[in-house]
C-alpha cells in the first residue's frame, strides 16, 4: 500500500517535472545572468529614494485602507458562514459566496478594478478589500465555530436575544482572536500590495516596474530596498501588537 | 412552581435521554437530583428552561408554559429561571461584574445593552448580588482570574442578578475541589432558605445531596427512579438508583 503510494508519487513528480520543462541543466547555466543582474544593481541609485519611500506610503496605505475595510465588511459574512451559530439557510449560501471570491487573488482583482474604475490607488484599495473581506469571513467563521459553547447557554438561558447572545457570548471569546488574523492579513496585504503596481494600481511596484523596464537597475535595486525594509517594519509592528492579543 | 409532564427528549438520531418524566416542586422547595452520568440529569435541566428542545411533553415554570412558548415569551420565561452549570459558563475574559450584569440580559433594552449600556438600577443590582455572594471586591478583575470555586460564586451571583423564581443548578460542585462543595452548597441553601427560591440542583455526591435537599428525586435510565425526603433515601433505594 505505502509502496504504491510512493510509486504514484514519484510517477507524478516525474511528470510534472517533464511537463513544467524543469531542467537544473538550464538553472545552472541562468546562474550568470543572475549575477550579472545583481552586480548591475550595485550601487543603488539613491537619488529615486524619495520617489521610492513615496511608493512605499502609498503601498502602506493602500493595505491598511483596504484591510481595514475588509476587517468591518467580513463581520457579518463571518458569523454567516459559522455553522454554531448562522441559521442553516443563511450558512450554505454564505460558504459559497465566500469560497467563489477567495478562489480569486489580490493581483487578479486590481486587473479588473484597474479596468473598471481607471488607474491609481484607489483600484488597489478596492482589490485588497475585495480578497481580504472573504479569506477574512472565512477565518472569522471557524474562530466562531471554535467558540466555547459553555458562555453561550448561560446568556442564552438568561433570556438574552439573539443580538445580546452574539454580543456578550460570542464577540468576546472571538474578539482578541479576529484582530490578530486583521494585523495578519495586513501583513499579507502590504506584500500583495507591492505587485498591485505592477497592473497600474498604484504604490511602490509602480516604480519597480518603471525602473525595469527602463533597465534602470541602480533605481530598480533601490526600490527593491526599500520595499525590504517597509515589509519588515511592517511585520515587526504587527507580529508585537499580536503578541499582546493572545 | 415547576410542572413537568410526560416530559420525553429524544437526541437525533435515536437516543432517549428521557422517557416520560413527570415531575411537581412546589415553591420554596430544595430538589436534588441524583443518579449516574447518562441518567438524563442535566437533559432534565436543560429541558426546563429549553435549552434542549422536549420531544413530547409539557413544562410549565412559575405559572406559564415553556414548551410551546414563542421566542419572546420564552426569553420572559427564561428571566425567571436562572441557572447554574457545572463548568460555570462565565465569559473569561470579561470582568466579572460584566459576568454579572450578563443576567440583567433579559429585562434591560436590547440596542442600549449590545452597545454596552445598562441601567444604574441594573449595575446596583448587579454589585447587590456579587455582594451576596460574598465577591464584591473583586468587580473588575478579569473572571479568568479567579479561582473555580470563586468563579461559580460569580455564576450563582449571574443567576440571582435574574431575580429569578427558581434556579436550576447542573451539576455545580462537579469541576471543584472537593473541601469548596460546602460554600457552595450552603450559598445555595441560604438562598432558597431566606429568599424562597425553588431550587433543583443536579449533584453526584451522595452525602452532599442528604445533607442539603429537601427532596431528593432519583434518575435511572431516563425515568424517575425515587422520588421523596433524604430520610427515606436507604440503601435499597441507593441501589435502585445507582445498581446495575
Amino acid at each position: 500500500m505505502t509502496r504504491a503510494a510512493v510509486f504514484v508519487a514519484l510517477a507524478v513528480f516525474a511528470w510534472l517535472v517533464w511537463d513544467t520543462g524543469a531542467d537544473p541543466v538550464r538553472l545552472a547555466r541562468g546562474v550568470p545572468w543572475m549575477l550579472d543582474f545583481f552586480r548591475r544593481m550595485l550601487p543603488p541609485d539613491l537619488r529615486v529614494l524619495p520617489a521610492a519611500l513615496q511608493g512605499a506610503v502609498t503601498t502602506v496605505e493602500i493595505a491598511l485602507l483596504g484591510t481595514a475595510t475588509a476587517a468591518v465588511l467580513a463581520l457579518p459574512l463571518g458569523f454567516l458562514s459559522a455553522r454554531n451559530v448562522a441559521p442553516r439557510s443563511f450558512f450554505y449560501p454564505a460558504r459559497a459566496v465566500l469560497n467563489f471570491f477567495r478562489s480569486v487573488d489580490t493581483l487578479v482583482y486590481a486587473l479588473v478594478f484597474v479596468a473598471a474604475v481607471g488607474l491609481g490607488p484607489f483600484p488597489g484599495v478596492l482589490a485588497v478589500v475585495a480578497y481580504t473581506t472573504t479569506s477574512l469571513a472565512k477565518l472569522y467563521g471557524e474562530a466562531v465555530e471554535g467558540i466555547d459553547p459553555g458562555p453561550v447557554d448561560a446568556i442564552t438561558a438568561a433570556g438574552a436575544t439573539p443580538l445580546q447572545i452574539l454580543r456578550f457570548g460570542v464577540l468576546p471569546q472571538v474578539l482578541p482572536l479576529f484582530l490578530s488574523y486583521v494585523l495578519y492579513r495586513l501583513e499579507t496585504n502590504i506584500r500583495a500590495a507591492t505587485v498591485l503596481g505592477f497592473v497600474g494600481a498604484g504604490g511602490i511596484g509602480f516604480y519597480l516596474q518603471t525602473y525595469l523596464r527602463m533597465i534602470d537597475y541602480p533605481a530598480a535595486s533601490t526600490v527593491l530596498l526599500v520595499t525590504v525594509a517597509m515589509v519588515m517594519l511592517i511585520d515587526a509592528i504587527s507580529s508585537r501588537l499580536r503578541d499582546r492579543l493572545v | 412552581m415547576i410542572e413537568v409532564l410526560g416530559l420525553r427528549v429524544v437526541r437525533p438520531p435515536a437516543t432517549v435521554a428521557l422517557h416520560q418524566v413527570d415531575l411537581a416542586v412546589r415553591q420554596g422547595e430544595f430538589v436534588v437530583v441524583l443518579g449516574r452520568s447518562g441518567a438524563g440529569k442535566t437533559t432534565f435541566l436543560r429541558a426546563l428552561n429549553r435549552l434542549v428542545e422536549p420531544t413530547a411533553g409539557s413544562v410549565r415554570v412559575a405559572g406559564r408554559l415553556v414548551t410551546g412558548a414563542g421566542a419572546v415569551e420564552l426569553r420572559e420565561i427564561r428571566r425567571q429561571i436562572g441557572m447554574v452549570f457545572q463548568q460555570f459558563n462565565l465569559v473569561k475574559r470579561a470582568p466579572v461584574i460584566e459576568n454579572v450584569l450578563a443576567g440583567r440580559l433579559g429585562y434591560v433594552r436590547p440596542v442600549a445593552s449590545v452597545l454596552g449600556r445598562f441601567p444604574a438600577a441594573d449595575r446596583e443590582l448587579a454589585r447587590a448580588c456579587l455582594a451576596q455572594v460574598g465577591l464584591a471586591h473583586l468587580a473588575d478583575r478579569r473572571a479568568d482570574t479567579l479561582s473555580g470555586g470563586e468563579q461559580q460564586r460569580v455564576a450563582i451571583a449571574r443567576a440571582l442578578a435574574q431575580r429569578p423564581a427558581v434556579i436550576l443548578a447542573d451539576e455545580p460542585t462537579a469541576s471543584l475541589d472537593p473541601a469548596l462543595t460546602s460554600s457552595i452548597m450552603d450559598i445555595l441553601r441560604t438562598i432558597n432558605q431566606e429568599h424562597g427560591l425553588t431550587l433543583v440542583v443536579s449533584q453526584h455526591q451522595l452525602e452532599t445531596a442528604l445533607a442539603y435537599a429537601s427532596r431528593i428525586v432519583g434518575f435511572r435510565r431516563g425515568r424517575v427512579a425515587f422520588d421523596g425526603p433524604p430520610a427515606s433515601v436507604t440503601p435499597s433505594v441507593v441501589r435502585e438508583i445507582y445498581g446495575e
